[in-house]
């Protein structure tokens, strides 16, 4: 298959950065984001947009990255757990689900912690109420089912991002 | 010679120790991996893709029927397909045909006929992933359909059809205890009940995976993320024919187990090496979703009928079973699933008059094995739905009745095996009584439920478990664990007890730094690996802070001796003397005698004193007689109770669960932020096999809901609205500072509870979970409770 398509060159942002990739027609964006540019925060789960655990966002949608062509995000932002913090700084939801000790296994993490930003930061919901959590993070299956943790932790990190911006 | 081994006293001697003052044992602490988990950075199988230039592609070509004859396969269209390698078939299998945990009765991959939906049949090599998914539709296999068995009690009938030529039965086991006749004569009230439970699915996100390397030195080494490494190892020599020492296994981080991720890579870790040897490279293979579900162990189905017989007083006096387990396709981990279900057939009670039969049965579904729980959850359903029809047929409150027959300190279980301690059954049903407010809410929705309009009812409803720790009279039971102490004064920790998500790996050095005197960022912990340590048994069985944390505890309190005695000289005190409190070392009565970690390390390598250790643990050795099912099935057992408020919606048939009580007698808690995952976890996921989760077939045994979306597993829009837990710490003398697991008894309360807060709300009988919507209408149009 790959030997009878030429390989498509895809321009768009990654976690603020431009980037030029050569892909497949077919090239599903999970691995493009994975396999091509080294993205492993990005689980696929289930690859059919059941799980959550490989959404990212993309200009301001969050999105399953195995439900989406690579081809299709041309010139568009794509946001992954990488582009929201690092070792050194931390973002506060990152932060907020260490203090809660939410990870249990940690696949599913990378998801629900793009789907909190999501809700903090693209929604600008900094109060949200526990229904507001329930409904951004319910495409995000966690099977050890740390969901109370997740609720907790979302608080805290909408608490601690109302202080930063003086809210 | 019958002389205490030195584990044995070293584990005793620290549970009768009991400082006043834990350094970290019992203390809420971050997990080693807490920063990485955050950031996304554990690394997981197909993390490992980008590490290798070239790799093979892998893909299975599976059975579209759930029992057949293979007539012929042609892979002459896929093999013209560009970028196709080869095949693998079961011809290709250079050792045994067929594997499997207990008995070897599965192929690696199937030859001659196919017994379950999606039964592998031969395995695709491509350059790319998509090459080879293409080239698998291609393959045109012949099949002559069989008859298909779904249900056990057909298939246990003579006449059945068999799946195996030795027959559909695998295996009986059986408890006698007291005599049956006599003890039902003395009852006042008997209930008799008929209950179902069907096929719960694992659903970890991450699905299966391997990578294998063939080396230069015909050896091979692959990474699995499997629960068990020296599992895969056993398994994956008989298939290849290579000796253990030829095959090195390596545990990445995993995405949850729950016990699915055990024989299964078994399999897949020997047809990928089959495949990494045919080809002389390396290759991959990952399952999809589907793949994922339809090609991995499940929960096992069954049907179990009892009959308990009490005295007016309350008193159990009797009690009668016939557990039947549907295990599938393949005996998988089955036998002993039934063995485990057998040994807690009659729930935490005294019992005088016993008498349980079990059977395993091959029927075309997909096989079941391990699953969190092991056959207690099946049962435990049965016996506390019992338990609550016997306490309302005498009258009373099924708390109440509870309290009556538990099993406490000095009692015999139904085996004939003395409690000599470490029993806090009463504890957890007097905390749970107390923290839901039980009685008042019992009256409370009663009169509720009595007087609404509307189509909301109340319940409350609660249940009580136990769980033999480890693996009991299934097999060898042993762990071990190597710590080196570098002589930059950190600490290596290697332990081949995986980390699935379980709490294990971090009590292990929990437990290292307590005796060392260290704090837990000096240790490091490196990843399984059959080559780096020894075999630390499978990570199974609720048995992986009990049995690997007690040999984590032997080297550590090795190592901490000879620092003592090197201390002691560097001090000029006794070792007895010797405080540890790293960076500072000094002397107790003297504190101003001091030195630093970093210079005692130092001293121990210049005198030469060994500092690396592999510790080793044997657990107490179990007893069961066969004919009677009396002896000592497990060296210990976790006890563990919740109580359940749900609210049903008699229009719709949904059953909200709104509040979550639990109570657990864990002996000691060690990693406390572990213990309260696996409550909170184990909780959502009983609630799931309570009221949604079952794996459908068709009538033709083709599996209906192979995936996410309609396999209901809970999200956060089902969470109750709040979960409150306590621990008690009924100290177990033989667990590592007094600790017993919990992995699995985190989900054997909650259905049960949940089943009987239902049955309360509504009044009517609930024999079979999942109590779906479907179910909840059938029972309450039965009870002719329908307004409609």
């Amino acid at each position: 298959m790959s030997e009878e398509y030429p390989l498509i060159p895809v321009k768009f942002v990654v976690n603020g950065k431009e980037v030029e990739v050569k892909v497949k027609p077919y090239e599903r964006l999970v691995d493009t984001l994975r396999y091509r540019l080294g993205l492993s925060s990005i689980k696929e789960g289930c690859g059919r947009g059941e799980c959550g655990s490989c959404v990212v966002i993309v200009d301001d949608k969050l999105v399953p990255s195995c439900l989406m062509l690579t081809v299709q995000v041309r010139g568009k932002k794509i946001l992954t757990l990488e582009g929201i913090g690092s070792e050194d700084k931390l973002h506060p939801i990152q932060k907020a689900f260490i203090e809660t000790h939410a990870p249990q296994c940690g696949f599913c993490i990378p998801g629900v912690i793009m789907a909190a930003y999501w809700l903090l930061e693209v929604k600008k919901n900094l109060n949200p109420s526990i229904d507001d959590i329930k409904e951004a993070l319910s495409g995000n299956i966690c099977r050890c089912g740390s969901y109370f943790r997740f609720i907790k932790a979302v608080q805290l990190a909408a608490e601690e991002l109302r202080k930063m911006k003086k809210i | 010679m019958s002389r205490v081994a030195e584990y044995v006293q070293i584990v005793e001697e620290v549970f009768h120790k009991k400082p006043k003052e834990y350094l970290v044992i019992g203390k809420t602490v971050k997990k080693y991996n807490s920063l990485e988990l955050a950031l996304g950075k554990p690394v997981y199988l197909a993390d490992y893709i980008n590490r290798f230039k070239e790799l093979l592609w892998l893909k299975t070509v599976r059975s579209p029927y759930a029992h057949a004859k293979i007539k012929r396969i042609d892979f002459s269209e896929a093999l013209k397909l560009k970028g196709v390698v080869g095949v693998v078939t079961a011809d290709d299998v250079p050792g045994s045909k067929n594997i499997g945990y207990v008995l070897p009765d599965q192929p690696v991959l199937a030859y001659d006929k196919v017994r379950y939906h999606g039964e592998g049949i031969a395995i695709i090599a491509a350059v790319e992933k998509e090459i080879a998914e293409e080239a698998v539709s291609l393959v045109k296999v012949e099949y002559e359909p069989l008859p298909v068995l779904l249900d056990p009690l057909k298939a246990l009938k003579p006449d059945a059809p068999k799946i195996h030529d030795k027959g559909n039965i695998l295996t009986r086991f059986k408890i006698r205890r007291g005599n049956i006749e006599e003890g039902f004569s003395k009852a006042d009230a008997v209930v008799e009940g008929e209950y179902r439970v069907n096929q719960q699915e694992h659903a970890y996100i991450e699905t299966e995976g391997v990578i294998a390397i063939p080396e230069p030195d015909g050896t091979i080494t692959l990474i699995i993320n499997t629960q068990c490494p020296f599992d895969v190892r056993r398994d994956v020599s008989r298939a290849t024919g290579l000796s253990f020492n030829k095959i090195r296994v390596i545990v990445p981080m995993i995405g949850g187990g729950f016990g699915g991720k055990e024989d299964v890579l078994n399999i897949i870790g020997a047809r990928a090496a089959i495949a990494a040897m045919k080809f002389r490279k390396p290759v991959v293979l990952i399952h999809d979703r589907e793949e994922c579900v339809l090609d991995h162990s499940k929960r096992h189905a069954g049907i179990m009928r009892y009959k308990h017989g009490a005295t007016k007083d309350g008193k159990l006096v009797a009690v009668q079973g016939e557990i039947i387990l549907d295990t599938g396709a393949y005996a998988s981990l089955g036998p002993f699933v039934l063995w485990r279900a057998t040994v807690h057939s009659v729930g935490p009670y005294v019992v005088p008059n016993a008498k349980i039969d079990s059977v395993l049965v091959y029927t075309n579904k997909l096989y079941a094995g391990a699953f969190r729980g092991f056959g207690c959850p099946q049962v435990a359903f049965a016996v506390e739905r019992q338990m609550d029809k016997l306490a309302e047929k005498l009258g009373m409150d099924p708390l109440e009745f509870r309290l009556k027959n538990i099993l406490r300190e000095g009692d015999q279980t139904v085996h004939g095996q003395l409690l000599d301690h470490s029993v806090g059954l009463e504890d957890i049903l007097e905390r749970l009584g107390k923290a839901s407010n039980w009685k008042q809410k019992r009256a409370e929705y009663e009169k509720f439920n009595r007087e609404t309009k509307g189509v909301i009812r109340k319940g409350i409803g609660l249940a009580i478990w136990w769980h033999g720790n480890s693996i009991g009279a299934e097999g060898a039971d042993y762990s071990s664990a190597v710590i080196i102490i570098n002589r930059d004064g950190t600490i290596t920790y290697r332990t081949n007890i995986t980390d699935f998500g379980n709490a294990s790996p971090q009590g292990h050095i929990m437990i290292v730094s307590e005796i060392l005197g260290v704090p837990l960022e000096y240790i490091h912990i490196e990843r399984p690996d059959t080559s780096a340590a020894p075999d630390a048994g499978p990570t199974v069985a609720s048995r992986g802070q009990v049995m690997g944390g007690n040999a984590a505890l032997v080297a550590a309190y090795k190592l901490r001796q000879r620092l003592n005695q090197v201390a002691a000289d560097m001090l000029e005190c006794s070792p007895d003397e010797v405080v540890i409190k790293a960076p500072d070392v000094y002397c107790k009565s003297d504190p101003s005698k001091r030195i630093s970690w970093r210079d005692l390390v130092e001293e121990c390598f210049w005198r030469g004193v060994p500092l690396q250790e592999i510790g080793y643990y044997r657990a107490p050795r179990a007893i069961w007689d066969d004919e009677t099912g009396q002896g000592q099935p497990y060296f210990t057992y976790t006890y563990v109770g919740a109580i359940a408020e749900v609210e049903v919606d008699i229009e719709t048939g949904k059953v909200r669960v709104t509040k979550l009580y639990g109570a657990f007698d864990i002996g000691k808690v060690i990693n406390r932020v572990g213990l309260e995952l696996h409550a909170e976890g184990g909780a959502i996921m009983s609630m799931g096999y309570a009221l949604t989760e079952e794996v459908k077939y068709d009538e033709n045994g083709l599996v209906m809901n192979p995936n996410l979306y309609a396999y209901y597993v809970p999200t956060i829009l089902d969470v109750p609205d709040s979960i409150e837990y306590e621990f008690i710490e009924a100290g177990f003398k033989r667990g590592p500072f007094g600790a017993k697991g919990f992995g699995e008894p985190s989900v054997e309360p909650w259905h049960p509870a949940i089943a009987n807060a239902i049955a309360y709300a509504l009044k009517v009988d609930v024999n079979e979970i999942p109590a779906t919507p479907e179910r909840i209408y059938r029972l309450l149009k039965k009870a002719g409770l329908l307004k409609i």
